[in-house]
């Protein structure tokens, strides 16, 4: 029901249209009625095949009479000798062809194909592949078809490099081809994996990759030749947005390792927290604590009970375990289903202590851009600098230049990613909510990494225009935090993740706050998250609009008691 | 507009293999805008009763065949009417799980079709049903993260192209199921939020033409996400309310178009999403009104 446009009738048009559907309609019934009666008793006869034939040309999508069909075939297959059956199956695809031809996006003559020529004696894939090659010349976004394709291909074994070749057939002849550079997304990973452990080489495709094995994992000489196909379709056609997705991709390919990323231990809370690469269910994945040589039965708890699988969790030892700062303790949490632990040692005289890896060491807000050589990624730049030149507004252009400048030096480019968002926000006003807060993640990964290269605990993020808070598990260790005049409307659940946080400082709900949060106990109730930041002593909202709100004094000092110093 | 909706269940028969997802479409229509008493509430229940099958399973009509897609349907209208007893829930339970695979996907019935579709079908109605825990819940999230692709977004198997439906399906799905930490909804939102053309509408592919159906497809999975602020909604909206027509109330997929009870539904519910105060708020993984979810205590996952 797409696409069919209302035409406007005089009331005879109306009446005759009326006669002519009634008719139809007591046709198809009659035809229908008949099927459903012969299924009901039973017959499976050549009668039910042409009925069905007749009834499903024109309506595909009635599911049961296909089920009905295939009732008859596999009767017929019982009754008849091979040659028949092939046949009877042959005859079967030539009318799925006529079927397809009229209806080629119908869900039900698709599957049924693909069931015929998984069941046909002598099944003709070839055949099958050149259907596919028809039907894609005609319109090459039919998905149906593409799965169908892939159908063929798994069953027939066409080599990966056969339909890569098809795909550049596609791609030369019209670059703006999603689904081609969709299909090569996970073709390439087949054929040219990266081999494990070096890099940069390029391994043997192993015999029986699925897509989804090494997914991301691309070797580097072949990555060079898709650069230059990539950036062959974007300097033909700068405004295609299906190479720029694909480039983005290309350029993305490095993921995280699974592991335990922090330990933190509290004497005098007697607790630990532990932060991991990813997300996880701690209370499922078999995280065991042993202090001092002895297991310890724990109880792993998320920081907020919203989150299930959660990047840090903690545990409260028990009592007087490490109380006494005369004694020397030893941590090591094991994360037994990944084989990855981390120790850390709690010093005589020491309040706390942590082990970890930080951003700057795992080269943490660069791995969203590839591993990849500088030199690459300069000339790459380089390039896309070229193609920005010529296209000054292009925003595919200048996205892509914001995302090579923090491959290659997020701090160094800070000053020019700034200036390039502004003009995607100008030129690109439907999506300015998507790069304030790609903008503002990234002057948070610059905040973390300055913060981390400063050797400090204090995150501060002042006047920034920030409009969206995250990556606070990179901030477990933090323990004061300035927000200050940005443009945040709430503090997300994540911000439990502060757990060294002592002090908070800043205008919350500058500016937005006036536009969507008119409910003063819904904006004292946004302060919720604080409340799971166990240090949290003094807390300066001065400036902030709830300030205003009666009570509020009395209403925070409820809400967040561990706060002894609270400036309003 | 309710005038449309009663106009659209006495015309139906070339229809009748979806019927029960019209009816699903009509009656939310309904019950968002508060309506849902001007339907034959006992006759629709009849009708769902006279359509489960013996394996359990439910047809879209009377003489077709059971299928997850219209047994999802016949449980959400039931959900509307507060009167899952009308049908042996037991089986419905046993129906679907019958059909989960060993890779942890779902046919859509006893002829194999496999779909991601299918795997949100199957959560939905056993989150609905409070029976989750009968079907290998990590299988099934499993395999729909093998349909995750590059661009962040999936398609109906391991390897298909990315569409906005099949990513509405599947973020659904790993809400119902708590495993929307899986996502890369960065990737993932800028992909949709790229959705939105110059007219306002949203297409379901890139280079494809924008459609109603999509401004809800599309929109949940933002809302899913936490993302729906990437859009411009005052375009969205303008768009959306342009495709009504004006002598029937329906909504067509584009302004000038047929209207049809599928439209219908998504448009009302995309305005209900982008927060139109005449329209009950809609929840956005399972396309039913927020209240009736409350009254089941059904509360799935959102990304902040």
């Amino acid at each position: 029901q797409h696409g069919r446009v209302k035409v406007k009738t005089t009331a005879q048009q109306e009446e005759e249209k009326r006669k002519e559907r009634e008719k139809k309609l007591q046709i198809y019934v009659a035809a229908r009625d008949a099927c459903f009666t012969k299924r009901k008793d039973g017959v499976f006869d050549d009668e039910a095949l042409q009925l069905t034939q007749q009834l499903l040309s024109s309506n595909p999508d009635f599911a049961t009479l296909w089920n009905y069909r295939r009732e008859i075939l596999l009767h017929l297959e019982t009754v008849r000798n091979q040659d028949e059956v092939q046949k009877i199956y042959e005859a079967e695809l030539s009318f799925l062809e006529s079927c397809l031809k009229v209806n080629p996006k119908s869900y039900g003559s698709w599957h049924h194909r693909g069931w015929v020529s998984a069941r046909l004696p002598r099944p003709d894939w070839a055949r099958e592949l050149s259907l596919c090659d028809r039907c894609l010349s005609l319109d090459d976004r039919n998905f149906h078809c593409w799965d169908y394709r892939r159908m063929v291909v798994k069953m027939s074994g066409v080599p990966v490099k056969q339909e890569l070749d098809f795909t550049d057939r596609l791609i030369g002849s019209n670059f703006s081809n999603y689904s081609s550079w969709h299909y090569r997304s996970t073709l390439l990973p087949l054929l040219h994996p990266q081999a494990p452990d070096t890099p940069s080489q390029c391994g043997n495709p192993p015999p029986s990759a699925s897509p989804q094995t090494h997914f991301h994992r691309v070797c580097e000489e072949q990555l060079l030749k898709e650069y230059e196909l990539v950036q062959n379709a974007f300097f033909t056609d700068p405004n295609d947005q299906s190479a720029w997705f694909y480039y983005r991709w290309l350029l993305g390919r490095a993921e995280r390792d699974e592991m335990i990323s922090c330990v933190y231990v509290s004497r005098e809370e007697e607790r630990v927290a532990v932060a991991f690469s990813r997300p996880v269910n701690a209370q499922s994945v078999g995280l065991l604590l042993i202090l001092d040589g002895q297991p310890q039965r724990v109880e792993w708890q998320s920081v907020h009970p919203h989150f299930k699988n959660s990047p840090v969790w903690i545990c409260s030892l028990p009592p007087g375990t490490i109380s006494d700062v005369a004694n020397e303790h030893n941590l090591t949490v094991h994360w037994t289903e990944k084989h990855s632990h981390r120790d850390c040692a709690l010093y005589t005289g020491r309040s706390e202590s942590w082990c970890r890896d930080t951003a700057t060491d795992l080269e943490l807000f660069r791995s969203e851009l590839s591993v990849e050589k500088t030199s690459v990624l300069q000339s790459e730049l380089q390039s896309v600098r070229q193609l920005q030149e010529l296209e000054p507004l292009n925003k595919w252009c200048l996205l892509t230049i914001i995302l090579l400048m923090r491959a290659l030096d997020p701090l160094g480019y800070e000053k020019e990613t700034l200036a390039h968002f502004q003009t995607l926000k100008d030129v690109d006003s439907m999506r300015s909510a998507y790069y304030s807060d790609l903008c503002s993640k990234f002057m948070i990964e610059n905040t973390i990494l300055k913060m981390e290269y400063a050797e400090v605990r204090v995150f501060s993020i002042s006047d920034r225009k920030l409009t969206t808070l995250c990556h606070l598990d990179q901030l477990l260790l933090v323990t004061h935090i300035n927000l200050s005049s940005n443009q945040l409307q709430q503090l997300p659940p994540q911000f439990a993740m502060l757990q060294c946080l002592e002090v908070r400082i800043g205008t919350l709900f500058f500016l937005l706050f006036f536009i969507n949060l008119n409910s003063e106990i819904s904006t004292l109730a946004d302060l919720q998250p604080l409340a799971s930041c166990p240090k949290l002593k003094r807390l300066d909202l001065r400036g902030n609009p709830i300030t205003q709100t009666t009570n509020a004094e009395a209403e925070l000092a409820g809400l967040l008691p561990s706060v002894t110093d609270l400036l309003l | 507009l309710s005038k449309c909706v009663v106009t659209c269940f006495q015309e139906y028969t070339l229809s009748e293999y979806l019927r029960m997802s019209g009816i699903y479409w009509g009656l939310t229509v309904m019950d968002l805008m508060g309506q849902l008493q001007r339907m034959n509430r006992q006759e629709i229940i009849d009708f769902i009763k006279a359509c489960q099958h013996e394996c359990g399973g439910i047809s879209a009509s009377i003489g077709h065949d059971p299928h997850l897609l219209y047994t999802l349907s016949a449980v959400q209208i039931l959900c509307l009417y507060d009167s899952l007893d009308a049908i042996d829930v037991e089986k419905v339970v046993d129906y679907v799980k019958g059909l989960q695979q060993e890779d942890g996907s779902f046919a859509g019935d006893k002829w194999g079709e496999i779909d991601t579709r299918f795997s949100f079908c199957a959560v939905a109605t056993l989150a609905l049903l409070g029976k989750m825990d009968t079907i290998n819940v990590d299988k099934a999230v499993e395999f729909v993260l093998s349909c995750m692709n590059f661009d962040g977004g999936f398609g109906c198997r391991p390897g298909s192209e990315s569409h906005a439906g099949q990513i509405y399906c599947c973020t659904g799905f790993l809400s119902l199921t708590g495993q929307l930490h899986q996502l890369n909804a960065d990737l993932l939102g800028w992909w949709l939020c790229e959705r939105q053309l110059p007219s306002g509408g949203l297409n379901g592919r890139p280079e494809k033409l924008p459609d109603v159906c999509y401004s809800w497809w599309v929109l949940a999975s933002l809302k899913i996400i936490g993302r729906i602020h990437w859009i411009d909604k005052a375009k969205l909206r303008r768009f959306i309310l342009a495709c009504q027509d004006e002598e029937t109330g329906g909504f067509a997929d584009r302004p000038g178009d047929m209207v049809d009870p599928f439209h219908t539904l998504f448009g009302v519910a995309g305005l209900s999403l982008l927060g139109d105060e005449q329209i009950k708020a809609v929840n956005p993984v399972l396309c039913m009104p927020e209240d009736v979810l409350q009254r089941i205590g059904l509360q799935p996952d959102l990304l902040s």
